[in-house]
C-alpha cells in the first residue's frame, strides 16, 4: 500500500480522493496474515488444504477449524479472522436451511455465493461497521460438477478452479498454476494440496502448523467431508517426502 | 384447585359448545341469520368488432322491488365496463375503487390499461376478502389485444370466456346464449342476442325485470344504450273510476267577497353593521 | 365434490354442525391427471368447473402455466387454485432471474406444498405439479389437501379419479413412452369424466418435455368411448 490513510482510512464510508475505500484494503491484509488456505478443483472434486498455525502447543489438535460444512453439500474454507469468519458461517448455514425450507432442494452454490457476497458487502458500505477481516471459499458438488467460489472482504467474488488465501498466495498461486487441475482425480488434488501447503509454509517465521484438509465430490458421493485421516497422513508424507528429496538435491547442486 | 399461579388446564381439543346452542337455538325458532340474495341478470358477450355488456335493472330487498331503474353496468375505465351482481353496495364500492386505481395505473403507463389488468386487480381484491365481498362481477373491454370478457365470482375466481352470464337470471340468459351464440356476430345481432338474453332473465327470474341496459364497446368507442328498452310497461288502466262532471246535484250556490280593512307595507332589510365606537 | 363434504359435516350427536350459509364457492369438481415418461411428462385435465349443481364453465382451463416448463392441474376452489398459482407463478419468475436457470419441478412443487401446507385451513386445493427439468427430466409431484409433497410416476386428482384408480392401477406401465402415456391420460380421463357428474366437457392434454409444452384437446363427442350401458 503505497500511501496511507490520511484521514481517509478511518471509516468504511467514505473514499480516499484515489478512489479507494482504505478500511477494505486493511481487511484484506488481515487476510494476508492468516495461514493459507487454497482450494482446488479437479475432475470431480473440490479440495481444500488449510495451513493452520498453531501458536500454542498447549492447544488441542484438530481445535479451532477453518472448514466448515455450511449445508451436506457445500464446505466453506476461511482465511483472516477466525471469530469474524464464524459469523460468516452462520449466515451462510442460515441462508442453506432457508433455502432449503422453502424449496426442498439443497441451495445452489452460485446462489450462495450471490447471498454472501452481498452480505459481506453490505459490511463494506456503513461509518458504523468494519468489514469482515476474512476470505471465504466455497465449494460444492452439484449435477456431477464440482464448483468453487472465492469472496474477498470486499464482497467481491470469482469462480476458481484453483485460488488460494492468506500469507503465502503468491507462492501458492504459482504452485497451482503448474498444475493440469481438470485432469486430477481427488486423490492426486489432496496430494497436490498437501504438497503446495507444506512446499509454502515458512518455517522460519511460524514454526508450527497443523495440515487441516476438507473434500467434497464424487468420491464423497456429493457430501463435503473431513479428508480421512490415513489418506491426509500418506500425501503428507509424500509432501515431506518431496521437500526432503528436493533439498536434498539443492545441496547437491550447490 | 385453580389459583392465579396455578390455573386449571382448559380440556384439550375442539369445542362444541356453540353448536349445540345453535342447535338449541334454532328448535325453539331463532334460526341462524341467512345471508340476502339479491337477484339480478348480467351478460356480456364477444361480437365482431368488441364486446357487447347486457344488465336488468331491478334493484331488490328481499321480496319488494326497491329500484326499478338501477343502473348494473359500471364504468371502470374509457374501454372497459363492469357488470354487477350480488350485493349492490358491494359492486358499487368495488368498481368504484378499481376504477380509480386504474386511471391511476394508466396516468403512470400512459397506455391504454388491459382487460386483464382489471380482472387480477378484481379478483385479487375479492379473494382478499375471501367472499365476504359479495360482488359477482361480469368484465368487458376492448384493449390493443382485442375484445375480452371476464367473469369473476366473489370468492375470487376469474374465467375467461366469448360469452358470459351470472346472477339469479343467469340460467336464463345462458339457456338463450348456449343455443345462439356463434362467433364473428354483427353488432345489431349481437345487440339482439344480449337483449334476448336479459329479456329471458326479466321475464323469467323473479329477481331480475324492468328494463334492459346495454353497452357497447369497440375499439376507441362506447355506446351506453341505458335503457335500451322497457321491457315491463306499466300496464294501461282499462276503466276509469271518475265521476262525470255533475253526477252530484248542485242544491245550493253562495258567494261571500272577502272585505278588505286594511292595507300595510313593511321591508325588511338587511341590517347594516354597526360601526358606531 | 368435496365442498358438499366439507359443508354437510354433520356432528356426532346429530344435526348440523355448520350452517349452511354462505356457500357457493365456484369449485372445480374435477378430473386431473400427470403421467410421467422418460423425458418428460404427460399431463390432463377435464374442462367443467362448477358452482353447486351449476355448471359455471364448461370450457376452463385446469392446466395452469407456472413457469415455460413447469404446470400445474388444478383441483378444488377455482378461486384458491388460481389465487396459489399466481403466487408460485411470480415467485418461480422471481427465482428463475436469481438462479439464471430454469427452477427445478422440485422447487416448484415444493413452493406449492409451503402455501397449501401454512394455509392449510383456510385452502380447498388439490394440485399436482407436472413439469421437466434438465435435473431430473419430466416429474410429478402431487400436492393434496392437507399440504403434503409427493413425487409419483402417475397421479391422479379431483373428485373424479376416485372413479378410475382401479382402472389407472391396471393399465399403468412403468417405462410406457409418449404416446402411450397421452392414450392412458385420455381413456383415464374420459372415464372419470362419465362416472362423475361434476367432470365433464372436454378433454385438456399438455406434453412437457425439454421443448415446452405441447398442448391439444379432445372435443367432447371425440372422448374415447367405453360400456355406456
Amino acid at each position: 500500500m503505497s500511501s496511507i490513510g490520511t484521514g481517509y482510512d478511518l471509516s468504511a464510508s467514505q473514499f480516499s480522493p484515489d478512489g479507494r475505500v482504505f478500511q477494505v484494503e486493511y481487511a484484506q491484509k488481515a487476510v494476508e496474515n492468516s495461514g493459507t488456505v487454497l482450494g482446488l478443483k479437479g475432475k470431480d472434486c473440490v479440495v481444500f488444504a488449510v495451513e493452520k498455525l498453531v501458536t500454542s502447543k498447549l492447544y488441542e489438535p484438530f481445535s479451532n477449524k477453518r472448514t466448515f460444512n455450511v449445508d451436506q453439500h457445500i464446505g466453506l474454507a476461511v482465511s483472516g479472522l477466525i471469530s469474524d469468519a464464524r459469523q460468516i458461517v452462520e449466515t451462510a448455514r442460515l441462508e442453506a436451511s432457508n433455502y432449503r425450507g422453502q424449496y426442498g432442494v439443497g441451495i445452489p452454490l452460485k446462489y450462495l455465493n450471490d447471498r454472501l457476497s452481498m452480505f459481506m458487502h453490505a459490511y463494506t458500505l456503513y461509518s458504523a461497521v468494519r468489514p469482515y477481516g476474512c476470505s471465504a471459499i466455497l465449494s460444492s458438488y452439484e449435477d456431477n460438477k464440482p464448483e468453487m467460489y472465492m469472496i474477498d472482504p470486499s464482497g467481491v467474488s470469482h469462480g476458481y478452479t484453483g485460488c488460494a488465501i492468506g500469507k503465502a498466495k503468491q507462492a501458492a498461486k504459482t504452485e497451482i498454476e503448474k498444475l493440469k487441475l481438470s485432469t486430477l482425480d481427488h486423490i492426486s488434488l489432496v496430494k497436490e494440496a498437501a504438497r503446495i501447503i507444506y512446499l509454502v509454509h515458512d518455517e522460519l517465521k511460524d514454526k508450527q502448523f497443523e495440515l487441516e484438509m476438507s473434500w467434497v465430490g464424487e468420491c464423497t458421493q456429493g457430501k463435503h467431508e473431513k479428508v480421512p485421516l490415513n489418506i491426509k497422513t500418506e500425501a503428507e508424507n509424500a509432501a515431506r517426502q518431496i521437500l526432503a528429496d528436493d533439498s536434498d538435491s539443492d545441496v547437491d547442486e550447490i | 384447585m385453580s389459583s392465579i399461579l396455578v390455573p386449571d388446564i382448559p380440556a384439550p381439543g375442539f369445542s362444541f359448545d356453540l353448536c349445540q346452542r345453535n342447535s338449541l337455538l334454532e328448535k325453539k325458532g331463532y334460526p341462524a341469520p341467512k345471508a340476502q340474495k339479491t337477484g339480478t341478470t348480467i351478460v356480456a358477450i364477444v361480437y365482431k368488432d368488441g364486446v357487447i355488456l347486457g344488465a336488468d335493472t331491478r334493484a331488490t330487498e328481499g321480496n319488494i322491488v326497491a329500484d326499478k331503474l338501477c343502473s348494473k353496468i359500471h364504468y371502470l375505465a374509457d374501454n372497459m365496463y363492469c357488470c354487477g351482481a350480488g350485493t349492490a353496495a358491494d359492486t358499487e364500492a368495488t368498481t368504484n375503487m378499481i376504477s380509480s386505481q386504474l386511471e391511476l395505473h394508466r396516468l403512470n403507463t400512459n397506455r391504454v390499461v388491459p382487460v386483464v389488468t382489471a380482472a387480477k386487480m378484481l379478483s385479487q381484491m375479492l379473494f382478499r376478502y375471501q367472499g365476504h365481498i359479495g360482488a359477482a362481477l361480469i368484465v368487458g373491454g376492448v384493449d390493443n389485444a382485442g375484445p375480452h370478457v371476464y367473469c369473476i365470482y366473489p370468492h375470487g375466481s376469474c374465467d375467461s370466456l366469448q360469452y358470459t352470464t351470472m346472477g339469479s337470471g343467469s340460467l336464463a340468459a345462458m339457456s338463450v346464449f348456449e343455443s345462439q351464440w356463434r362467433p364473428n356476430m354483427s353488432e345489431e345481432e349481437g345487440k339482439e342476442l344480449v337483449a334476448d338474453a336479459i329479456r329471458a332473465g326479466v321475464f323469467n327470474d323473479l329477481g331480475s325485470g324492468s328494463s334492459v341496459d346495454l353497452c357497447v364497446i369497440r375499439k376507441g368507442s362506447v355506446d351506453y344504450l341505458r335503457p335500451y328498452e322497457m321491457s315491463c310497461k306499466k300496464g294501461e288502466k282499462q276503466g276509469t273510476y271518475r265521476y262525470k262532471r255533475g253526477t252530484t246535484a248542485v242544491l245550493q250556490k253562495s258567494v261571500r267577497p272577502i272585505i278588505i280593512e286594511d292595507e300595510m307595507i313593511q321591508r325588511v332589510d338587511h341590517e347594516s353593521m354597526d360601526t358606531s365606537s | 365434490m368435496a365442498v358438499e363434504q366439507r359443508i354437510s359435516g354433520v356432528n356426532p350427536m346429530g344435526g348440523l354442525l355448520y350452517p349452511d350459509w354462505q356457500h357457493a364457492e365456484h369449485s372445480t369438481g374435477t378430473s386431473i391427471m400427470a403421467c410421467e415418461f422418460n423425458g418428460g411428462v404427460v399431463i390432463g385435465a377435464d374442462s367443467r368447473s362448477t358452482t353447486g349443481a351449476y355448471v359455471a364453465n364448461r370450457v376452463a382451463d385446469k392446466l395452469t402455466k407456472v413457469t415455460d416448463y413447469i404446470y400445474c392441474c388444478r383441483s378444488g376452489s377455482s378461486a384458491d387454485t388460481q389465487a396459489i398459482s399466481d403466487i408460485v407463478n411470480y415467485h418461480l419468475a422471481f427465482h428463475r432471474m436469481e438462479l439464471g436457470t430454469e427452477p427445478r419441478v422440485e422447487t416448484a412443487a415444493n413452493v406449492f406444498r409451503e402455501l397449501c401446507y401454512n394455509y392449510r385451513d383456510s385452502l380447498m386445493a388439490g394440485i399436482l405439479v407436472a413439469g421437466w427439468d434438465q435435473y431430473k427430466g419430466g416429474q410429478v409431484y402431487s400436492v393434496p389437501l392437507g399440504g403434503m409433497c409427493v413425487r409419483q410416476p402417475i397421479s391422479i386428482g379431483g373428485s373424479g379419479s376416485s372413479y378410475i384408480y382401479g382402472y389407472v392401477d391396471a393399465n399403468y406401465k412403468p417405462g410406457m413412452d409418449k404416446e402411450q402415456c397421452v392414450e392412458l391420460v385420455k381413456n383415464s380421463l374420459a372415464l372419470a369424466m362419465s362416472r362423475d357428474g361434476s367432470s365433464g366437457g372436454v378433454i385438456r392434454i399438455g406434453v412437457i418435455t425439454e421443448n415446452g409444452i405441447e398442448r391439444s384437446v379432445v372435443m367432447g363427442d371425440k372422448l374415447p368411448k367405453f360400456y355406456e350401458g
